[in-house]
C-alpha cells in the first residue's frame, strides 16, 4: 500500500494583557495509532516550561496530555509537531447490507477498539436532546434504505443545505441555533450529523483531525493556512467505522489526518485550559499540514 | 425474667384513646396499632403526651421553633428556592429490634453500591454480562468517563458518607426509594434537629435511652483521617460546599459542629498536582476532601461540557496521583440512576451472594419492551423518572397529569424508552405529627446515613432525618418542602454522653483553625459594604430631610443643592452613567431609594453587605447574625414596591443606620482581634476614607460660593456624620477650610482621616506579611506622611484660596490612588494568591 507522509505543525499561542500565574491544560493533540495511520514522530513543546506533565489514554483510547504551568507568564505557546504516515487508499462507500430501519445495535456491545457503542448512541451534555434535527432528517428516512446510503445522503444534505461560514458560531453555540440558522463550521456540521444519525439509532462518533489544503493553482501555499478539521464516523456491524466529511461532502481519504475521536467536540477538544490570573487573552492558532 | 422486655418503656401499659390519636383506616401507622396499643418503643411517648395533652403539644412546637430561630437555623423560608424544612417536635421512634432490621438493610445497600461502583469504574463486568443495561450507565450524566482509569481502591475512596431514603410499607417491609451518593444533603439538618429536640423533650429523650449520633461523626472523621495520603497524623480535612447549592446552608452548621473548615471550590487550588487551601496565611496543603458538591462539577478541565469557572481545575489529576483523598468518588452519582432499581435484587445475589434485605420501590425500565408496555398501560398511576438525570426531564407524577400531559409523556417514552423508568406510587406508613394542637397521622420517609469504614465495615448512623408531608395523602418528594423530624433509635442501655473534648482534640488535628482567603475577602467586603451602605443611607437621609423639613435656604437653592448632592453621590460611587439621562429629581431619588440594581442605591448595597456577611457566616456571633438579618429584612420588607414619595423612607433609613451601628458595636465587643478582624476593620476604614476623599474632591471641584457652598459643606459634614462635632467645635457655619481640617486632621476623632490611617496601620499588623513582600501596614506609613505634610500646609498662614484648593485636590486624588493600590495589593496577596509560585 502506498503511504503518504505528512509533517504537521499545530501552534497555539495565547497572549494576555495581564499576568497569568497558574494554568492547567488538557491537550488532545497526539494522533491515534490505530486504523492504519502511523505516527513516526511527535512532540508537544510548551512555553513556559510546565511544572507537571502527564500523558495517558482517555476512555476512548485517545492519547491526552495534561500539563500545568505554575510560573508567572503573559505569553503561552503550545506547538505540537507530528509526522504521520497515512495510507493512500481509494475510498468507496461500503455496503452495510442492512437497512437503517432494521439496524439494531446493543449499547453494551464493543467496537473493535473495545469501546461500547452505547457511547456513540446516547445524548451527551452538549446535546441532551435530538429533537431539533427531526424535521431536517425526515425527508431522508425512506423505509428500507441501506444504512450507509442513508448516512451518505445525510452528509450530502448537510453540505448543500448548510452554509459554511466561519465566525457564525463558536464552540458554545447550541445545536438548536445551528439548525435554525443553517450555517456554521466543520464542528457544527459534524454535530448536526451526529445528532441526526444517533436519533435513529446509528452509532456515530466525532473525529478531530487535519485536512491538507491545496493552494489555488500556480500559487505557493501560505504558512499557517491550514486548520484543525472535524468530521464523523458511522458504524454498522458489517462495515465497522466509516468516515464522512459533511463539510466537504466526501469520504475522508489520505488528505485527512485523524487525531482523536469521541462522542462530540468536547471529548476531544485539541487544547483547553483554565488560567488563574488577571487580564484578557488573545488567541492565535496556526496549522500547517505539509506533504513530504 | 419473663416480661422485662427492653427498652424498659416499651412495656408501659397505655391505651391510646382514639380522640387522642387515630391513624387512618387500613394504613399502617408506625406508632399505634389498630387496637389502640402503642407499637413497641412508643409507650413513653404516648404516656407523656397523655399527661401534657394538646397544650403540651403546642408548647413543644413553640419551643422547637424558638430554639431553631435562636440558633440562626438553616431553615430559611425567605430564601425562596429549594426545599426548606421546618421541624415537627414529635420524634419518629424505633425500638432496638426494629432498627436492627433497617440498619442491616442499609448496610447491605451500602456494600452493594460500593461493589457496583468499583465495577463501573473498573472492569465493567456488570455491563459485559448484561446485569446492568449499558445505556443506563453510559447515558447517565454522573458517569464520569474522565475517571475511567481510576476505580476505588487503596488510594481512591469509593463511597463516602452516603444517604438512603427509606419508607415503610403496609406489611412492615422497608422500601428503599433513593440513594444519595454524590451530595448526601440532610446530615446537617438531622444534626440540628437532634440538638433542638433534645432541648424540647429532655425528659422523654432520657427515658427512652435514645442512641447518640455524635459517635457516628467521630467515626466518620477517624475514617477520613485514615484515608489521608500523608497518614492520619498529617491530615487536613476540609468540607467542600458549593456556592450555589440551594440545600447547602446546613453545611455551614455541619462544619461548625464538626470543627472542620468549610471551603468552596474557589478556596482550593491545585499546584504541582496537590490540592492547597488558599488561606490568609498562605497556601495550606489539603489531604482529604469531604465533598458535598457534585462530582461532575469538581474539575472543569476534565468535564465534557464547555468550561465553567466553577470547580477546581487539576483536581482529577491530583486524585489520580493519590495526593488527595476525595469522598465520595466523584463518579458516584451514576449510582443514583433509578434505572438500577429493577436489577438490584439480582445484582445483590451476584455480587454479595445475599438476598436483598430492603425492598426497592418497584420500578420498570422502559428499555425493556415488556416493562415499557406495563408502564404505558398504567401511566396515570406511575412516577416517571429519567434514567440519566438529564436536565430536560423532571420527575412526573402520573396522578397529577392532565390528559394532554399524559399523552405528551407517552410520546416521549415511546420515542426514547431507554431513557425512562416508571415507578409504582407507594403506599407508605404514617407517623404521628403535630398539627393545629392535635396529633395527626402523616405519610413519612426517612433519610438514613452510612459509610464503610477503613476495614470495609458498614457504619450506619443510629438516627437520621425524618420527613413528613404537610398535607394528607400527598406524595413526598425531596424537592418539595415539608416538615422534618428527629429519628430516635432506642437502646437497651444508655449511651455515654459524647465527649466534647475528644471531638475538639480531633478537630485540631484534622482542621487546624485557618481563615480561608475567600472568607477573608468576604470579611473585607463586609467591612466595605457595611460602610458604603451606611454612607449611602446618610446621603439618602440628607436628601429626604431636604424634601420633608427643608433647610430654610429657599426652594430654588435647595433644589440646586439636591441636584449637586445627588451628583456627588453618583460620582463617589462611580455610577455617573445611571443618571446621565435621568433629569427628573424624583426619578433620581427613586434610583437611590428604590432601584434594585443601582450601585449608588441603598437596596443593592444592603444586599451586597448581606451576601458578604453570609459568606463569612462562621465569623459572626448569633446576635451579629440577627443584626445583619434585621438590617436586610427590615429594609426590604418596609420599602418594597414602587417608589412613591421620599417620606416613607425616612424611618427606615434611620433603622438601617441603627442596625448597622449595632453590627459594628457587636463586632467591636465580641470579635477576637485576629487577622479576620483585621480585614473586616481594614475594609471598613478604607471604604470610609475612599468615600471621604472622593466626596471632598467633588465639593472642591464644584467650588460653590456661599450660601450654596455653605449648605453643601453642611451636607458633606452630615454625610460624614460630623455636623454635630463641627458645630460644637467651631460654633460657626461650615467653611470648606475648617471642614477639611476636621475631616482630615482632627486627632482622636474616628471620622477623620488622621485617625482612620492610624487605625488602618494598626489593624493591618494583624495580617502576616506575604512571602517576598513588605508587610501591608508599611504601605500606610507614606500615606500618613503625605497627610501630615498636607495638614501642615492647610494650617499655615495662607488664606484658603485657589492655590490651596488646587493643592487639596491634588492631595485627595493622590490619596485615592494610594487607597486603590492598597486594595489591589490586599486582593492579590491575600485573596487570589496569584503571586504564589511554590
Amino acid at each position: 500500500m502506498n503511504m503518504v507522509r505528512y509533517r504537521i505543525r499545530h501552534r497555539t499561542a495565547y497572549s494576555y494583557s495581564g499576568r497569568i500565574d497558574l494554568y492547567h491544560s488538557l491537550a488532545h493533540l497526539r494522533p491515534r495509532e490505530d486504523e492504519g495511520q502511523e505516527t513516526l514522530a511527535h512532540c508537544i513543546e510548551v512555553l513556559p516550561e510546565p511544572k507537571v506533565r502527564a500523558e495517558r489514554k482517555d476512555s476512548f483510547g485517545n492519547i491526552t496530555n495534561y500539563f500545568s504551568i505554575e510560573q508567572s507568564h503573559d505569553f503561552l505557546e503550545v506547538i505540537a509537531t507530528t509526522t504521520v504516515l497515512r495510507p493512500e487508499v481509494t475510498v468507496r462507500l461500503p455496503d452495510s447490507g442492512v437497512a437503517w430501519d432494521d439496524l439494531v445495535v446493543a449499547p453494551g456491545e464493543k467496537d473493535a477498539s473495545g469501546v461500547r457503542l452505547g457511547n456513540y448512541l446516547l445524548p451527551t451534555p452538549a446535546f441532551p436532546s435530538f429533537a431539533s434535527v427531526t424535521e431536517f432528517l425526515a425527508p431522508s428516512l425512506i423505509p428500507g434504505r441501506e444504512t450507509m446510503d442513508l448516512v451518505n445522503e445525510v452528509m450530502k444534505r448537510i453540505f448543500t443545505e448548510f452554509k459554511y461560514k466561519p465566525g457564525a458560531t463558536d464552540t458554545g453555540t447550541p445545536l438548536e441555533t445551528v439548525m435554525q440558522q443553517r450555517e456554521g463550521v466543520c464542528q457544527d456540521f459534524s454535530h448536526v450529523m451526529i445528532a441526526a444519525l444517533r436519533s435513529i439509532g446509528i452509532p456515530v462518533r466525532y473525529v478531530s483531525g487535519y485536512l491538507e489544503t491545496l493552494p489555488p493553482p500556480g500559487q505557493a501555499k501560505l504558512q499557517g493556512a491550514d486548520a484543525s478539521h472535524a468530521w464523523v464516523e458511522a458504524w454498522t456491524p458489517a462495515t465497522g467505522w466509516v468516515g464522512f466529511d459533511p463539510t466537504n461532502n466526501l469520504l475522508p481519504g489520505s488528505r485527512h489526518v485523524k487525531i482523536c475521536h469521541g462522542r462530540d467536540y468536547f471529548d476531544v477538544q485539541p487544547l483547553k485550559g483554565i488560567f488563574l490570573g488577571t487580564g484578557m487573552q488573545t488567541l492565535l492558532v496556526e496549522v500547517d499540514v505539509e506533504r513530504m | 425474667m419473663n416480661g422485662i422486655a427492653t427498652p424498659r418503656g416499651g412495656l408501659i401499659d397505655v391505651n391510646v384513646p382514639p380522640e387522642l390519636y387515630r391513624p387512618g383506616e387500613g394504613i399502617r401507622d408506625e406508632a399505634l396499632r389498630p387496637d389502640g396499643v402503642p407499637v413497641h418503643g412508643w409507650g413513653e411517648f404516648f404516656e407523656s403526651y397523655q399527661r401534657h395533652g394538646a397544650a403540651g403539644l403546642v408548647e413543644w412546637r413553640e419551643v422547637a421553633l424558638r430554639i431553631s430561630r435562636d440558633r440562626g437555623l438553616a431553615y430559611r423560608p425567605d430564601r425562596g428556592e429549594g426545599p426548606h424544612w421546618s421541624l415537627d417536635p414529635i420524634p419518629w421512634i424505633f425500638s432496638p429490634e426494629e432498627w436492627k432490621g433497617i440498619e442491616n438493610g442499609v448496610a447491605q445497600m451500602l456494600r452493594l453500591s460500593a461493589a457496583i461502583l468499583a465495577d463501573l469504574y473498573g472492569p465493567q463486568t456488570l455491563l459485559d454480562r448484561g446485569l446492568i443495561p449499558a445505556s443506563i450507565i453510559l447515558g447517565h450524566r454522573g458517569f464520569l468517563r474522565a475517571l475511567h482509569d481510576s476505580p476505588p481502591g487503596e488510594r481512591i475512596i469509593g463511597l463516602g458518607l452516603t444517604a438512603f431514603d427509606l419508607a415503610r410499607g403496609p406489611g412492615g417491609s422497608t422500601y428503599i426509594l433513593n440513594g444519595r451518593f454524590d451530595c448526601p444533603y440532610g446530615l446537617g439538618v438531622a444534626l440540628e434537629n437532634r440538638t433542638v429536640i433534645n432541648r424540647v423533650l429532655p425528659n422523654l429523650f432520657r427515658r427512652c435511652q435514645v442512641r447518640r449520633i455524635g459517635y457516628f461523626f467521630n467515626e466518620w472523621f477517624d475514617y477520613l483521617a485514615e484515608r489521608s495520603p500523608r497518614g492520619a497524623e498529617n491530615s487536613r480535612i476540609v468540607i467542600l460546599d458549593s456556592d450555589n447549592g440551594s440545600e447547602s446552608s446546613e453545611i455551614g452548621f455541619l462544619a461548625n459542629y464538626c470543627g472542620i473548615t468549610r471551603v468552596l471550590p474557589s478556596d482550593l487550588t491545585v499546584r504541582n498536582s496537590s490540592v492547597w487551601l488558599k488561606a490568609l496565611s498562605g497556601l495550606m496543603p489539603v489531604d482529604v476532601i469531604w465533598k458535598v458538591t457534585h462530582g461532575r462539577d469538581l474539575d472543569p478541565l476534565e468535564a465534557n461540557w464547555r468550561l465553567t469557572a466553577e470547580g477546581v481545575p487539576g483536581m482529577f489529576e491530583a486524585i489520580r496521583r493519590g495526593t488527595v483523598a476525595v469522598a465520595s468518588h466523584p463518579g458516584a452519582e451514576v449510582l443514583q440512576s433509578p434505572g438500577l432499581f429493577p436489577f438490584l435484587a439480582k445484582l445483590c445475589r451476584e455480587l454479595l451472594g445475599e438476598d436483598l434485605a430492603l425492598t426497592p420501590a418497584e420500578t420498570w425500565w422502559c428499555g425493556d419492551p415488556a416493562s415499557k408496555k406495563h408502564v404505558l398501560a398504567n401511566l396515570s398511576g406511575m412516577v416517571i423518572k429519567s434514567v440519566g438525570h438529564h436536565r430536560d426531564f423532571r420527575t412526573r407524577y402520573g396522578q397529577r397529569l392532565s390528559g394532554y400531559e399524559l399523552a405528551e409523556l407517552r410520546a416521549r417514552i415511546e420515542a426514547d424508552p431507554e431513557r425512562y423508568v416508571g415507578q409504582e406510587e407507594l403506599q407508605i406508613s404514617t407517623v404521628p405529627t403535630s398539627r393545629d394542637g392535635g396529633l395527626v397521622p402523616r405519610g413519612a420517609v426517612m433519610r438514613s446515613f452510612a459509610f464503610l469504614d477503613a476495614k470495609g465495615d458498614p457504619r450506619v448512623m443510629p438516627g437520621g432525618l425524618g420527613r413528613v408531608s404537610t398535607a394528607e395523602g400527598v406524595i413526598i418528594s425531596t424537592r418539595e418542602s415539608g416538615e422534618s423530624k428527629d429519628i430516635w433509635v432506642r437502646s437497651h442501655s444508655p449511651d455515654a454522653p459524647i465527649s466534647i473534648e475528644r471531638r475538639l482534640e480531633q478537630s485540631r488535628v484534622i482542621s487546624p483553625e485557618v481563615v480561608p482567603s475567600r472568607r477573608g475577602e468576604n470579611l473585607y467586603w463586609a467591612g466595605r459594604y457595611g460602610e458604603r451602605t451606611d454612607s449611602i443611607a446618610r446621603f439618602a437621609n440628607r436628601l429626604v430631610i431636604g424634601r420633608t423639613a427643608g433647610f430654610s435656604y429657599g426652594r430654588n437653592l435647595e433644589a440646586k443643592h439636591e441636584k449637586t448632592l445627588v451628583e456627588a453621590l453618583f460620582r463617589v460611587f462611580e455610577a455617573d452613567l445611571w443618571i446621565a439621562k435621568v433629569t427628573d429629581p424624583d426619578k433620581r431619588l427613586s434610583l437611590i431609594l428604590a432601584d434594585p440594581n443601582c450601585p449608588a442605591g441603598v437596596g443593592p448595597n444592603v444586599s451586597s453587605f448581606y451576601r458578604a456577611c453570609m459568606a463569612a457566616r462562621e465569623e459572626w456571633s448569633l446576635t451579629s447574625i440577627l443584626a445583619i438579618e434585621s438590617a436586610r429584612n427590615r429594609w426590604f420588607a418596609r420599602t418594597a414596591g414602587e417608589f412613591e414619595s421620599p417620606y416613607r423612607y425616612e424611618n427606615e433609613l434611620q433603622n438601617l443606620a441603627l442596625h448597622l451601628a449595632a453590627f459594628h458595636g457587636l463586632n467591636l465587643d465580641s470579635m477576637t482581634r485576629d487577622e479576620a478582624w483585621g480585614l473586616l476593620d481594614a475594609g471598613a476604614r478604607m471604604e470610609r476614607m475612599s468615600i471621604l476623599v472622593s466626596l471632598l474632591a467633588y465639593i472642591l471641584e464644584v467650588d460653590e460660593p456661599a450660601p450654596m457652598g455653605t449648605l453643601l459643606n453642611e451636607s458633606v459634614l452630615f454625610v460624614s456624620d460630623s455636623l454635630g462635632t463641627y458645630q460644637s467645635k467651631f460654633h460657626s457655619v461650615p467653611t470648606t477650610d475648617y471642614a477639611l481640617r476636621l475631616l482630615l486632621g482632627e486627632e482622636d476623632y474616628p471620622r477623620s482621616m488622621h485617625y482612620l490611617l492610624e487605625r488602618l496601620e494598626n489593624v493591618l499588623q494583624k495580617l502576616k506579611a506575604p512571602a517576598r513582600s513588605a508587610p501591608p501596614h508599611e504601605r500606610v506609613a507614606p500615606m500618613r506622611a503625605d497627610l501630615d505634610a498636607f495638614l501642615a500646609r492647610l494650617e499655615d498662614e495662607e488664606e484658603f484660596g485657589a492655590a490651596k484648593r488646587r493643592e487639596a485636590l491634588a492631595f485627595l486624588h493622590s490619596m485615592r490612588d494610594r487607597l486603590n493600590e492598597l486594595h489591589d495589593y490586599l486582593t492579590i496577596s491575600y485573596f487570589s494568591h496569584v503571586g504564589y509560585h511554590g
